[in-house]
């Protein structure tokens, strides 16, 4: 396979080598960092997950096997995160993707002024993602904020709508802030492989008289396939796991609504005090979030081969 | 090929548009964190601060209670003093960040390099396991690593937090500095070593120009890491001397008594840091993250 040589070409292509001490010494404090804050909670999370901890009791903590498993997996509030999590992902992701390819389709053009837009996109994505929940907060309360403003201004609406405290709407609300914050990162990636396209294959086929939509699925789209697949991935992972918005604004409601999977397993462990199942949870999540890891770095490493 | 002029201005069109989307959400916090509460709250608001007041950076600052507060126009007059801390959160922030900077450019870039030009046994493994971890979401991991930071008796520390953050920004460095520095040609180093540099001095002399961009990356990329966090600084800080911006300026914002104009001067004060970074740093982040993702 053609990976497999690019990456051990990659580990052959060296110099003379060194002492055993230098490697030593170079690689141990990371491996150390990285190990103690990796493997330990992974383990940690793995045998809480199997005993009755609950912050109530906190001397009784009897090993009970996948007791806690069955329990969360049964109980509704669990069935409610995930469905929860499922919708917000279905509704990011697809946006997120298509917002950012958009995007790069536009920042690809030799335009005077695009310059500016190109480091204009990376705002969204650089600033902390508390602050973001926040913007929006302003930007969607009930009492006041802009959109609402705005909208009464037009006319659309007569009277303040309460975007966050709606159950029907509070997950759109949550899920508009996520692709505000998030669709840089994928209108970067796509930029990056639209200019590696060659202009003379372009331009050729526009002289065979290939209109745009041809164009782009003939000629820009196969180009696009590897970050293609790397985004879909990442931003699912994102989705998954996201927290800090669901924290700043809605705290998972109104009632369950926006109770997200993270913010279960937050919830589960600090608001019912039940850290035995709130272990059971982010192990759940970490497995889940792993085969996704897995996935991606076979994505990337296969590309880098190719390179 | 030309473009026709109607292409051209729907392209700028959207180029607007796209601006708009990006700049106006934080253009409303600007402009909210200028007004006063009364005036946030009328229907519809005024779009630009009528007339634009420092007041509420100016209590933030120096404690003086803004003139708009006496005005009881609200039913309540509502300010916090959690706002106050804001100055030192921002201090711990830029301290947290610059420390775990430092640790990736020194730990970050010796692990590196090893991993580019050394051939050792179990080399593979170690960077696989290295780059697998860098994806963990904080939320399947913060409860034990709670624990860790309390075992190392380093609970609401900025200590603590700065080897949290090290430890989940190292692996993304070491990705992209390893493919960084793959992609250096060798013949200059080995020069170098046969007139006798050793592995450390190739490194100190002859790489590390050559890698200057490759570290800009990794540098911003750990500082706006480190800068943006929450989850962690959430359940390790628990005082002013700690806790970092993000953590307060969430407590302010779900804080019923806080006013929303304080809540804005927040927002501001908290990204300016990265904001100013990321338009310096613009072309490292963009090829660090291109590379890091593969180049595809």
């Amino acid at each position: 396979m053609s990976a497999r040589t690019g990456v051990k070409s990659f580990w052959s292509a060296r110099g003379a080598g060194s002492s055993t001490a230098y490697r030593l010494a170079t690689l141990a404090p990371v491996l150390v960092l990285v190990a103690i804050f990796t493997l330990f909670p992974f383990v940690y999370s793995a045998v809480t997950s199997t005993h009755q901890v609950l912050l109530t009791l906190p001397d009784q903590t009897p090993f009970i096997g996948l007791q806690n498993y069955l329990d969360v997996l049964r109980d509704s509030s669990t069935q409610n995160a995930i469905k929860n999590t499922l919708v917000f992902t279905l509704l990011t992701v697809p946006c997120v993707t298509v917002l950012g390819l958009a995007v790069a389709l536009l920042l690809n053009q030799q335009i005077r002024g695009f310059g500016i837009l190109r480091a204009l996109v990376l705002l969204p994505w650089a600033i902390p993602l508390v602050s973001a929940g926040i913007i929006w907060r302003l930007l969607l309360h009930g009492d006041f904020g802009a959109l609402n403003g705005l909208l009464l201004q037009l006319g659309v609406v007569h009277d303040y709508m309460s975007w966050l405290s709606s159950p029907n709407l509070a997950m759109y609300a949550v899920a508009l802030a996520h692709i505000w914050r998030e669709f840089p990162l994928p209108a970067i990636l796509f930029l990056a492989g639209l200019q590696l396209i060659p202009g003379d294959i372009v331009d050729a086929s526009r002289v065979d008289g290939a209109g745009l939509w041809a164009r782009f699925r003939n000629i820009t789209l196969p180009y696009l396939r590897a970050p293609l697949l790397i985004v879909l991935v990442y931003e699912t992972m994102i989705s998954v796991s996201v927290f800090d918005l669901v924290y700043v604004l809605t705290g998972g409601g109104p009632g369950s609504s926006t109770t997200l999977f993270s913010w279960y397993a937050y919830a589960t462990t600090f608001t019912f005090l039940n850290p035995g199942q709130g272990a059971a949870l982010s192990f759940i999540m970490a497995a889940f979030l792993l085969a996704l890891i897995i996935m991606f770095l076979r994505i990337v490493r296969v590309d880098e081969g190719e390179a | 090929m030309k473009r026709s002029r109607l292409a051209t201005a729907a392209l700028i069109a959207c180029g607007v548009l796209l601006a708009l989307v990006i700049l106006l959400p934080f253009l409303w916090a600007l402009s909210a964190s200028l007004q006063t509460e009364l005036a946030l709250f009328r229907r519809p608001p005024d779009w630009t601060p009528n007339p634009p007041s420092l007041e509420n950076y100016l209590y933030v600052f120096t404690g003086q209670v803004p003139n708009a507060y006496n005005v009881r126009g609200l039913l309540r007059s509502p300010i916090t003093q959690e706002a106050r801390v804001l100055p030192i959160g921002l201090m711990n922030s830029l301290e947290v960040a610059l420390s775990v900077v430092t640790v990736n450019l020194v730990l970050g870039t010796l692990a590196s390099y090893t991993f580019a030009r050394e051939r050792f046994r179990g080399r593979e493994t170690a960077y696989l396991f290295i780059l697998g971890s860098r994806l963990l979401p904080a939320m399947a991991v913060a409860i034990p690593i709670f624990l860790i930071i309390k075992a190392l008796d380093l609970l609401d520390t900025k200590i603590g937090l700065v080897l949290i953050y090290s430890a989940f920004t190292l692996p993304f460095t070491i990705w992209v500095l390893t493919l960084y520095f793959r992609s250096l040609p060798k013949d200059i180093e080995e020069a170098a070593m046969v007139d006798g540099c050793n592995r450390f001095d190739a490194l100190r002399h002859v790489v590390l120009p050559l890698a200057a961009p490759g570290l800009a990356a990794i540098g911003a990329f750990s500082f706006l890491f480190s800068y943006d966090e929450f989850v962690f600084a959430l359940f390790t800080t628990s005082s002013t001397s700690s806790k970092t911006v993000p953590v307060m300026i969430a407590a302010i914002s779900v804080n019923p008594d806080a006013s929303y104009t304080l809540i804005a001067v927040g927002i501001v004060l908290s990204v300016l840091a990265p904001i100013a970074l990321a338009l310096v740093f613009r072309r490292f982040i963009t090829s660090g993250l291109v590379a890091s993702m593969g180049r595809s």
